[in-house]
């Protein structure tokens, strides 16, 4: 088995760390206080050119294999959180199905922007009472003329508030489930469409998530995104397995980040006379932590490489998803213990790692729900 | 105009160096960074270039295989094109031997405006820049603040000095090597950084630019490293008691003068 990465992955890999390094690192903290959309940083970020990370050379991107993609969304979250979960929405769930399906019109108008950073897109799946249970949808859409008329309320969505435009998950029959939910493009500036609420979360802040009102707005029939009605859940299988590993790929990036601060305090902070990385309950920490983040980095680089070569990783996806977070939540505590007191502090980092890490157990699934996708994949139905 | 910028790939300030038991060599982890210094050599050449018609801007280094990353962050940023010149078998203790393989590469190459930093952060000789610009026969203005053009021939540059500001016209071709605060280095742009992903760059044999093998191979050295030793631990920090401040600075001074006998 060859594990090494190409001369092109490495030197990526070496761009994108300094880069989170140079430009991300010495403001984290400062996003995380001020829990505000960080526009200057986003500016100086998306003009480099990275949200075209996964499209075409042809229409602005890079092409970036899977590989590379998880080594972006690894690094740009060991940076922050707040501001990762926005630059990945406009590269991923955000800008997909507009990519998919969009008209010539509608990628001038939204994709190609977006691409740029002028424009801030999302995708809105979840409800007050639906999440992982998409059959559970509520917000309708109705053919009204030469278009749909979408009425219902979405909430947890990232970007949300801020957003120029956004991918809705809708039914157009409540009473056929999933067999009738569909993806449509809606536009800021469209009547009817607004923002709700925005929540105030205990991590991840820097990124606005909140609430989006579609209160009978009316779209034309371009803006419906499939080949055909009802097909909605066979397009989130698209990307589901990406997301998931995009998801494994943050968690990843939180606990590296968390292991490193950990890392610099065990070697300078003096205890009883000495580092207390002398001691061997703290290097046992670290023998721990190492263990499992590099099982959480194979399983995450083995279904990317998987996915780049078309295998089917969906197990693998929701397995690599759980694991890492888990790991993540476990370093992130670790960290915490080795740094004493002073996580608890907010002057200090860990405790925002601790606070982050805990988004990441919802996101792209509950563990509860992907115990039981990953049990009924392997039993199938006795 | 032709502008090199000589780089150097160092390890990163980060990487954790041990001396190996010979007490003569060093194991570095593997990471490794463009030097510092030669970031303002490279960034100041792009800038150079949008002031300058028909200019292009070649960077070269002398390392190992894996210095090629070091070439790509270059061209990442906005240089034209990279040469490695491979030292796998060279003898690369002595600056010199490496400064004549610059010189000779940038015989055969051609150029107007040599850039570089003004030392590598790793061995800090501080050598290359000047060794180059002798064996060249040309003027060369080290730690540069400023670089303007004049006209086409001709270069205003700037420096600092303790307390002051030195301005100098110097006649091209010439070598200057940069200091911290010429400018800020770029992110590069995911263009830069595709075209560097995908770029060519040829490998140099150091025998191809004129030299005879005993002239650079293991022995050619003038120096040598005897031996590598750790810096000493630092004393504890001594915390001087008093009543009032006029006590402790009594027994500071007294301290001074008994045991750190200064005074």
């Amino acid at each position: 088995m060859d594990f090494t990465l190409t001369e092109q992955q490495e030197f990526f890999k070496k761009v994108i760390v300094d880069t989170v390094d140079k430009m991300i690192v010495p403001k984290a903290q400062e996003i995380d206080e001020k829990d505000e959309f960080p526009w200057d940083l986003w500016k100086e970020f998306t003009a480099l050119g990275y949200l075209g990370l996964r499209y075409p050379e042809e229409i602005g991107g890079m092409n970036a294999d899977k590989i590379m993609c998880m080594t972006f969304y690894e690094e740009i979250t060991r940076g922050s959180v707040g501001f990762a979960q926005s630059v990945i929405m406009n590269i991923l769930m955000g800008t997909y199905f507009i990519y998919r399906f969009g008209n010539d019109s509608i990628k001038e108008r939204c994709l190609y922007p977006a691409m740029r950073g002028e424009k801030i897109a999302t995708i809105c799946f979840t409800e007050d009472q639906s999440g992982s249970d998409l059959g559970a949808t509520r917000t309708t859409a109705v053919k009204d003329g030469n278009g749909w008329r979408i009425n219902g309320t979405k909430m947890w969505i990232t970007n949300g508030p801020i957003c120029d435009f956004c991918t809705v998950l809708a039914t157009t029959d409540p009473s056929k489930g999933l067999k009738a939910l569909n993806f449509f493009l809606v536009e800021k500036g469209t009547p009817g469409f607004s923002s709700g609420q925005v929540l105030n979360k205990l991590g991840c802040r820097g990124t606005v998530t909140g609430e989006l009102v579609f209160d009978n707005v009316w779209i034309p029939d371009e803006n419906f995104l499939g080949d055909e009605l009802g097909k909605g859940v066979i397009y989130v299988g698209e990307i589901l397995d990406e997301v998931r590993l995009m998801t494994a790929a943050m968690a990843l990036g939180i606990a590296k980040g968390a292991y490193k601060e950990g890392l610099e305090f065990a070697r300078k902070r003096v205890a009883f006379g000495q580092p207390i990385g002398n001691y061997q309950l703290i290097r046992e920490k670290f023998a721990e932590m190492d263990t499992l983040m590099n099982a959480a980095r194979l399983m995450i680089y083995y279904g990317a490489w998987m996915m780049e070569n078309n295998m089917d990783v969906r197990t693998l996806a929701a397995e690599a998803k759980m694991f890492a977070t888990e790991v993540c939540l476990k370093v992130v505590d670790e960290v915490t213990r080795i740094y004493g007191a002073n996580a608890f502090a907010h002057e200090y980092t860990p405790q925002r790692y601790f606070r982050d890490a805990r988004f990441l157990l919802y996101g792209g699934g509950t563990h509860e729900v992907l115990k039981d996708f990953i049990g009924r994949n392997i039993l199938g139905k006795l | 105009m032709n502008i090199l910028v000589f780089v150097k790939q160092v390890a990163d300030t980060e990487a954790r160096i041990l001396i190996k038991s010979d007490n003569k060599s060093l194991e570095i982890e593997n990471k490794y960074n463009l030097n510092f210094f030669d970031e303002f050599a490279v960034e100041e050449a792009i800038r150079l270039k949008t002031k300058l018609k028909e200019s292009k801007i070649i960077v070269c280094t002398c390392g190992g295989k894996k210095a090629i990353e070091a070439l790509r962050t270059a061209i990442a940023m906005g240089a034209d094109q990279a040469y490695l010149i491979d030292n796998t078998d060279m003898d690369t203790e002595d600056p010199l031997i490496t400064a004549k393989i610059l010189a000779g590469f940038a015989k055969k190459e051609g150029f107007d405006i040599i850039l570089c930093g003004r030392q590598a952060i790793d061995d800090e000789n501080g050598a290359i820049g000047p060794m180059v610009a002798e064996f060249l026969n040309i003027p060369h203005i080290s730690a540069i603040m400023k670089l303007d053009v004049k006209d086409e021939k001709h270069m205003i540059v700037e420096r600092d000095l303790e307390g002051a500001r030195q301005t100098f016209e110097v006649e091209l071709p010439a070598l200057f090597t940069t200091q911290k605060g010429i400018n800020e280095p770029r992110v590069p742009l995911i263009t830069g950084v595709m075209k560097a992903m995908k770029a060519n760059i040829p490998i140099l044999d150091p025998l191809t630019l004129g030299f005879q093998k005993e002239e650079l191979n293991n022995g050619a050295s003038k120096i040598g490293v005897l031996f590598y030793e750790t810096p000493k631990a630092r004393p504890p920090v001594k915390i001087i008691d008093g009543e009032t401040p006029q006590d402790k600075a009594k027994k500071l001074v007294k301290l001074l003068k008994e045991e750190a006998k200064v005074l």
